[in-house]
């Protein structure tokens, strides 16, 4: 049992951080010189990504990916994660439709689409949920009609992050609504210019508008823009949704918030002595400490897993789970720890850490609603790891 | 990159689990809480040592298994989740302590044989865990000294030939090796809460030569730390088998016409044990390694361990306990013997907030 890497994957990191001290920086001046809009800046860091050989590791290299090594991806993840650098814009292009298409695409879908997936070119939202479909996502109404060659699709899809900036969105559609309902739903590559769709940013709890809802209204998409068999959408939406709940970048950022409230605690004063140094928030510290090795270690359970072929299936919920509800202890300790001031708000005087606290608490719980509420994945491990019977009906 | 268990250390664990299931039992351990403490047949522990457990983490020079720590955890666990007493890790724990102590090579061989047992003597009466609470201080003469004072909570003390007591010597602390049977010692068994042995050694003018004395503050550190995994290891071990048993349970017992486990209210405790069970798994297995490659953290990760698998022993046992309603408050079902035995081993070798702390100091140092 190790957990080294290989010296081939130690000199790509090093080559990495290498990259990250020119470009990164490169890119953090742009920013912050703030004549730049900011969504141009996201892009043109997507594309530097690209160009330096840092995104679709694990894609093949005829579509613009690398096909590198595990490890090298585990690198990549780990040192961007620790240096701070944002995450692509694309990054549900990336990391869901990237796959999907790869698995389950035409070749002419994937020679299309892939490699403007990867540079930035065009953005993509995905449209899965409803008002109606949330948890129960397989009982969708998105309708979608056969017209000739094209679909004409019909409805309303609801938190969809950078819905008002993507060009393509991946959709799941009801075609069959006399189906049982995960035999009638199919998925389709719609234009986000086409006639008919309208886009309304939602404000989420913490003020920000990353997500919107999306109304078609007789949307027309073109036949040749069905992923997979007709009515076979949902097996196909499935196999990536395990994709987005594993993963080991997570711990990292997990890890950044955690110094950030090390650092918080050596440096604030309540009464006469610093934070850390009531017993209380040291217990507070030390557990959340233990919490974030345990998710680390088992992340590196998960990739042994997938070095070894074994998919991670199921189990990838355990770490979903228990890293959604990490990230919310430590965005409720950041108030413990701050103490009458956590009320205070950015740009205002007294304000701790520049409003970043209350941030990182509101960005933690939406942790456990996307992607599949905490709820989800307990049914999950319920049923498919323990064996229990299922507690609701289909 | 390879973090998984190896095909050895998955066979010695199914070993083990098999063995006891055939040996060992729960009724055993009930014996045990009406007359203390619980014994082990003698038969039954020589077959034991002849499979090799006791010194399988241990060079092949010093007789061996030449295995990793994680090894032993396994043992540990395998052991801990059948109900089988803590003779097995305070034997794991003294074989490792022997030979980070350069302890005589026969002697060595006596402890993993089987032949003799060694418990390890480190709590005093004064409510605290940990070498640094150890006031016990011998009086030196020139070729050795006298020990005078007590000793509490000494596992396995009724059955042990030897004990190394941890004393605070002129440089630094130190285990002394005393006879059970030498003069001025007088063993009390004191009643843990799962029948298991546990004693009150108390010494008076016990005499120790100078080559009675073995290991420093350094060796003494490392075998805490390893026995402290191992009843981590004892302790994740129980919760995996209250898991499992809760789980069958919850599929078979039927209420309202369906089976528990389709409720939500049982299904979502469950899974929440599950995901427990599988961070303390892999704290276990990382706190392991981090002390086999001597790391830094490794001091960290072992407190880790220890109060992450306190905290889940307990909550496994008790929510199972729970979840099996009136037949779970009964002295017949297993589910109090590994409530007693996570309850007891929560407090043993430091409870939750003990190595919480320890994780703080490792946080608020210069090194981190």
């Amino acid at each position: 049992m190790d957990l080294k890497f290989s010296p081939q994957d130690e000199q790509y990191r090093e080559r990495l951080r290498a990259w990250l001290d020119v470009n990164l920086k490169q890119h953090q001046a742009v920013s912050k010189a703030g004549d730049v809009d900011p969504v141009q800046a996201a892009r043109d860091w997507q594309k530097t990504l690209c160009e330096g050989g840092y995104l679709g590791l694990s894609w093949p290299r005829e579509y613009g990916g690398q096909e590198a090594s595990l490890t090298q991806q585990v690198v990549v993840s780990e040192e961007l994660a620790r240096s701070g650098a944002p995450a692509p814009i694309n990054t549900i292009g990336i990391s869901i439709l990237g796959p999907t298409l790869i698995q389950h695409g035409s070749e002419e879908q994937k020679q299309r689409y892939l490699p403007k997936i990867l540079n930035g070119e065009e953005l993509w939202c995905q449209g899965f949920s409803e008002p109606g479909a949330g948890s129960d996502l397989a009982s969708l109404q998105t309708r979608a009609i056969e017209d000739g060659d094209h679909f004409v699709v019909n409805g309303q899809k609801v938190w969809t992050s950078l819905g008002m900036i993507a060009d393509w969105c991946f959709l799941l559609v009801r075609t069959n609504p006399d189906a049982l309902k995960r035999e009638g739903i199919s998925y389709l590559l719609c234009n986000m210019k086409t006639p008919g769709i309208t886009v309304r940013p939602l404000r989420n709890a913490g003020g920000g508008s990353h997500f919107c809802e999306m109304f078609f209204d007789d949307v027309r998409i073109p036949r040749e823009n069905l992923v997979g068999e007709l009515n076979g959408g949902w097996r196909i939406a499935r196999s990536t949704l395990d994709n987005e709940r594993s993963g080991l970048s997570g711990v990292i950022s997990i890890e950044n918030n955690l110094d950030r409230l090390l650092n918080l605690s050596t440096s604030l004063n309540r009464g006469k002595e610093r934070a850390i140094d009531s017993d209380s928030v040291q217990q507070q510290l030390a557990q959340l400490w233990i919490e974030k090795e345990g998710l680390k270690y088992l992340g590196f359970r998960n990739l042994s897993d997938q070095i070894a072929n074994r998919p991670p299936g199921p189990a990838a919920s355990v770490g979903k789970l228990f890293a959604s509800r990490l990230r919310q202890k430590i965005g409720k300790a950041g108030f413990d720890i701050a103490g009458p001031l956590a009320q205070v708000g950015k740009k205002s005087p007294h304000s701790i850490a520049r409003g970043r606290l209350q941030a990182m608490y509101f960005d933690s719980l939406g942790y456990s609603i996307g992607g599949g509420t905490s709820e989800i994945m307990q049914n999950i491990i319920a049923e498919k790891v323990l064996g229990l019977p299922r507690s609701y009906e289909d | 990159m390879h973090f998984e268990l190896s095909e050895e250390q998955n066979a010695i664990y199914d070993l083990v689990v098999g063995f006891m299931a055939d040996k060992w039992s729960g009724d055993n351990r009930r014996q045990g809480l009406d007359s203390y403490p619980c014994q082990i047949p003698g038969e039954l522990l020589r077959e034991i040592a002849d499979l090799g457990f006791y010194g399988i983490s241990l060079d092949e020079k010093s007789g061996g298994g030449g295995e990793p720590l994680l090894t032993s955890a396994l043992i540990a666990e395998a052991a801990g989740g059948s109900l089988f007493p803590s003779i097995m890790n305070t034997t794991l724990a003294a074989a490792k302590a022997l030979d980070l102590c350069d302890a005589d090579s026969n002697w060595l061989a006596k402890v993993i044989s089987g032949q003799q047992t060694v418990a390890i003597a480190i709590e005093e009466p004064n409510g605290c865990w940990g070498l640094d609470s150890i006031e016990l201080t011998p009086q030196m003469d020139g070729q050795g000294g006298y020990l005078s004072g007590s000793k509490i909570l000494v596992s396995d003390g009724d059955f042990a030939q030897v004990f190394l007591v941890a004393a605070l010597l002129p440089d630094g602390p130190a285990f002394i090796r005393v006879n059970a049977n030498a003069e001025g010692v007088e063993i009390n068994s004191m009643r843990r809460l799962d029948g298991q042995s546990i004693v009150e050694l108390e010494m008076k003018d016990v005499r120790f030569e100078q080559d009675d004395v073995l290991g420093d503050g350094a060796t003494l550190n490392q075998v805490y730390d390893i026995w402290t995994l191992l009843i981590a290891a004892d302790l994740l071990g129980n919760a995996q088998s209250v898991l499992r048993m809760t789980t069958d349970y919850a599929k078979e017992r039927q209420q309202f016409a369906r089976p528990i486990g389709s409720f939500q209210a049982v299904a979502h405790r469950l899974a929440d044990i599950q995901v427990d069970v599988e961070i303390g798994r892999s704290l276990l297995y990382g706190a392991c390694l981090a002390l086999e490659e001597e790391s830094d953290e490794a001091t960290a990760l072992v407190s880790a361990a220890k109060a992450w698998m306190n905290d889940l022993g307990v909550k496994a046992a008790e929510t199972g306990l729970q979840l099996h309603g009136g037949i779970g408050y009964t002295w017949e079902l297993d589910i109090h013997l590994h409530l007693r035995q996570a309850r007891s081993n929560a407090v043993t070798l430091g409870d939750s907030k003990y190595h919480r702390a320890r994780v703080a100091s490792h946080l608020m140092s210069p090194e981190y």
